[in-house]
């Protein structure tokens, strides 16, 4: 661990100081963090304009809104200025390939901040939540209620003092209660709309999820989506256990690649603590992130396609994904919880006939896709129904905060993996897809190719996959090896304190992302420095794809609502957490 | 904006393509040649069965596994039901540390320590039970145990009738013979011993890191330990399992 002293990188703090003579102050960022610029909530709405359109910021893209609670921190590390909250928002620049935080700390005693979402639409459902969870309140903010807990819900679960394992009654009247179910009433048009209800256990929806349409005979005049049935409060909970114990609930993001979360989750830890993990263990993390990605990506796609009427395919794509469970089964002993990696390596080596089985694999995953490819990427009745349905133009996908294929479906070449390369993805060649239609064809397309480039990452790792240890030497970390614990003192030292302890993460911010293979899969942890977590917030990246639901079917029809949907990938999982 | 990023375009379709009929025909002819494909040895699986019997797996080409009666074959990592290993002398391994219970995160191992009659051992669990319902099987566990006391199989098929039948005491957890014998569920997940090259070398420092007094390490660890219930009345023979 070095003891580099934190430093501020914000590129146009002059630009900033000069508009923004102290209201607006960059500050030090720690090791492997983004640049940090903290703002007085007076001033944030004409900071958070400026920050979009000055020429030199550009931050179009609102990826997260992490908000915390400080009250609990450690004396040395409370807030100088008394102020209980803060909200953290997470910018991304697709012009300049740079990340922000803005940092806004509001009293307790009136929680209160402008909502930005006249600035960034995406700021909708973050903020929603940060109001859910945290009780921020956002000034002006055009729908402020429950979006993860319900309607009978008291309190505010993520602030410091709400006790966890309450249980609040939620009535039918606090589900049904949609603002839209109830407006088709006394609308001047109810005589002619009727209300849908869709979901949350409606097939096509693939998860728990709800959406609400108004149809004006089968076209939809108005939608409103509604999560939170999954919710399964990880970020609450994860306060209470270690940075190990966090892992197997990562597993449960994601759930369709699961292990891509836990690689997310470890290397944002191993961030904090400045680890290095060995060779082996980050080319053997990007080869089964990958396998993961294709999963994903084969998952979406065949339950796609059944939704819009091809059965066929989904055989043949679950029969690779199947084979795929195997090998990651045959790596970490469960084919879905794979709780694979340990922050500072894996939890075990690969087998021996990794290598072998991996290429013998992908060759049948190939041949899986291929298949598809031949049999739906020229279908006439697959292109009426998935082209120019589900439209979203690149201003619209980056305004309403789209990552991954959603967002390169729509023509932004926006990858994590070229962008800010992480466990040595720049050593690979392959290639970003991308698409200008931002229908639901190029969200099809662009994960079929995607495939590909995976499998081309893939056979490059497998070629020259390194040899040697899978996990960190710094006992301070991660266990020693069991015949030193077994048999030395000292050994048995470093493991007595890493159960008993947890693993001590020095006091400090990040916020670390990873290309998930919906999107921009980031965990903002706040420690302070014990061994448990002070605060994780995941941004989910499928939460603004959902969030975007309701205005991308409008003017559609409900089975065009159900393909596009299906080619959001909308993983209930990481929505809800 | 990545070095590398290929625009790709929507597929133009042919004439033939456009009037769709050749195509249903192509198509068709592919699904129907998966489906002849799988046909032939479907038939001959139920010509099999037809004698109570699962052709071998040589001759099926269609992947769907014929469970119960047939299981797929998980790794040797694969985590499913908990054991607890034994010495050469028959008495649990375990030694009631507390570790795998502080280090699981479901918080779904609950053992109670005695004190054993064979001065070496020092402790032993007088209660050691998994609630094998809020178990997550992450293997945490398994990895905690300083004393490889605590394995995993590869036994996956758990049901229960009730919740009190979920919770395994001392006498289901302990290894049986059953657990590696021909057919039965084998080893599963193991603590991972791993390697650590740079130690071998004799390059391992313990890297600046000021070692806790042990004692007071010890006492920590003994705050965090419920008092052992009434010691156990008459010793128990050296076998604590039942
Ligand atoms: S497998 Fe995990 S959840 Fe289950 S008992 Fe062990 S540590 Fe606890
Ligand atoms: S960690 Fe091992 S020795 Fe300690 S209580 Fe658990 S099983 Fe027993």
């Amino acid at each position: 661990m070095s003891t580099d002293a934190p430093v501020s990188t914000v590129s146009f703090a002059p630009v900033l100081e000069r508009k923004f003579a102290g209201r607006a102050r960059p500050e030090a960022s720690g090791r492997g963090d983004v640049p940090t610029i903290s703002v007085d909530p007076a001033s944030l709405h004409d900071v958070a304009l400026f920050l979009r359109d000055d020429p030199s910021t550009r931050f179009d893209l609102l990826l997260d809104v992490a908000s915390i609670d400080r009250s609990k921190l450690p004396a040395e590390q409370l807030p100088r200025d008394g102020k209980r909250f803060q909200a953290s928002y997470i910018l991304y620049s697709t012009r300049r390939n740079e990340h922000l935080r803005v940092k806004a700390a509001v009293p307790e005693a009136r929680p209160s901040l402008p909502s930005l979402v006249d600035v960034w639409p995406a700021a909708n459902w973050f903020e929603r939540e940060a109001w859910d969870l945290m009780g921020i309140d956002f000034e002006n903010h055009p729908n402020q209620k429950r979006l993860l807990t319900h309607n009978g819900f008291v309190g505010h679960a993520l602030r410091k003092d709400y006790e966890a394992g309450q249980r609040w009654l939620c009535t039918e009247e606090d589900i049904l209660q949609t603002d839209l179910a109830s407006k088709t009433e006394t609308a001047e048009d109810a005589f002619e709309t009727m209300t849908l209800n869709f979901g949350p256990s409606h097939p096509a929806t693939h998860g728990t999820l709800r959406a609400v349409f108004r149809l004006d005979g089968e076209t939809i005049v108005a939608a409103e989506g509604e999560c939170g049935y999954l919710h399964r409060c990880f970020e609450k909970m994860s306060e209470s256990h270690t940075y190990s114990q966090v892992i197997p609930y990562t597993d449960r993001l994601n759930y369709c690649s699961p292990m891509i979360n836990g690689n997310g989750y470890a290397r944002a830890v191993e961030q904090m603590l400045g680890v290095e993990i060995p060779p082996r263990a980050r080319a053997v993390r990007v080869i089964l992130s990958e396998f993961s990605r294709i999963m994903d990506h084969l998952v979406c796609i065949a339950a796609n396609l059944v939704d819009i009427g091809a059965l066929t395919n989904f055989w043949f794509l679950f029969q690779a994904r199947e084979e795929i469970y195997g090998l990651l089964e045959a790596c970490c002993g469960a084919r879905l919880t794979s709780s694979y990696a340990r922050i500072g390596g894996l939890s075990n080596d690969v087998p021996e006939n990794f290598v072998e089985w991996s290429r013998r694999l992908l060759v049948e995953v190939k041949k899986q896709v291929d298949e598809v490819d031949r049999l739906v990427s020229r279908n006439g009745i697959a292109m009426k129904r998935l082209r120019g349905t589900g439209l979203v133009t690149k201003e619209n996908a980056i305004a309403w905060g789209f990552t991954g294929p959603c967002l390169r479906a729509s023509g932004v070449p926006y990858d994590l993996r070229k962008d800010k390369p992480y466990d040595g993805y720049e050593t690979y060649d392959f290639d970003i897809p991308v698409m200008n239609d931002g229908d639901n064809y190029s969200r099809y397309y662009v994960r079929m190719e995607e495939m590909r480039q995976s499998a081309r990452i893939i056979e490059q790792g497998l070629s020259r996959l390194p040899s040697g240890p899978v996990n960190s030497d710094d006992y301070r970390v991660v266990l020693p090896p069991k015949e030193m614990v077994y048999n030395e003192m000292e050994g048995l030292i470093y493991h007595f304190k890493l159960v008993f302890e947890g693993i001590q993460v020095p006091a400090g911010e990040i916020y670390s992302s990873t290309e998930g293979a919906n999107g921009e899969l980031g965990y903002s942890i706040v420690s302070d420095g014990s061994g448990r977590p002070y605060r994780i917030k995941v941004r989910p990246p499928c939460f603004p794809l959902f969030a975007a639901f309701e205005k991308m079917v409008v003017g559609g029809m409900v089975s065009d609502a159900v393909a596009t949907l299906g080619l959001l990938n909308i993983i209930a999982g990481e929505l809800d957490r | 904006m990545p070095a590398k990023a290929v625009t790709l375009t929507v597929p133009e379709l042919t004439f033939w393509e456009r009037i769709y009929l050749v195509e249903v025909a192509k198509g068709l002819f592919r699904t129907m040649s998966h489906l002849l494909r799988n046909l032939l040895p479907t038939l001959k699986t139920d010509a099999y069965a037809l004698f109570g019997k699962l052709p071998p797996a040589g001759e099926r080409s269609i992947p769907t596994i014929y469970y119960p009666e047939e299981k797929r074959n998980y790794s040797n990592r694969f985590r499913g039901r908990h054991i607890l290993k034994k010495r050469a002398d028959d008495t649990l391994r375990c030694v009631a540390c507390y570790m795998c219970q502080t280090a699981c995160p479901a918080d779904c191992i609950d053992i109670v320590a005695g004190e054993h009659p064979v001065l070496a051992y020092e402790k032993y669990p007088v209660k050691f039970e998994i609630d094998l319902l809020r178990c997550v099987m992450c293997g945490f566990c398994v990895d905690a145990c300083p004393k490889d006391a605590i394995w995993m199989t590869r036994d996956y098929e758990l049901s229960f009738f009730d919740r009190k039948s979920a919770v395994y005491g001392i006498p289901e957890l302990t290894e049986k013979p059953g657990d590696t014998a021909e057919g039965g569920p084998g080893y599963g997940y193991r603590p991972y011993y791993g390697a650590s090259p740079m130690r071998k070398a004799g390059e391992f420092q313990p890297s600046g890191l000021a070692l806790m007094p042990f004692l007071d390490l010890r006492n920590k660890a003994i705050n965090r330990m419920p008092a052992p219930a009434a010691p156990p009345a008459a010793p128990p023979a050296a076998k604590p399992a039942a």
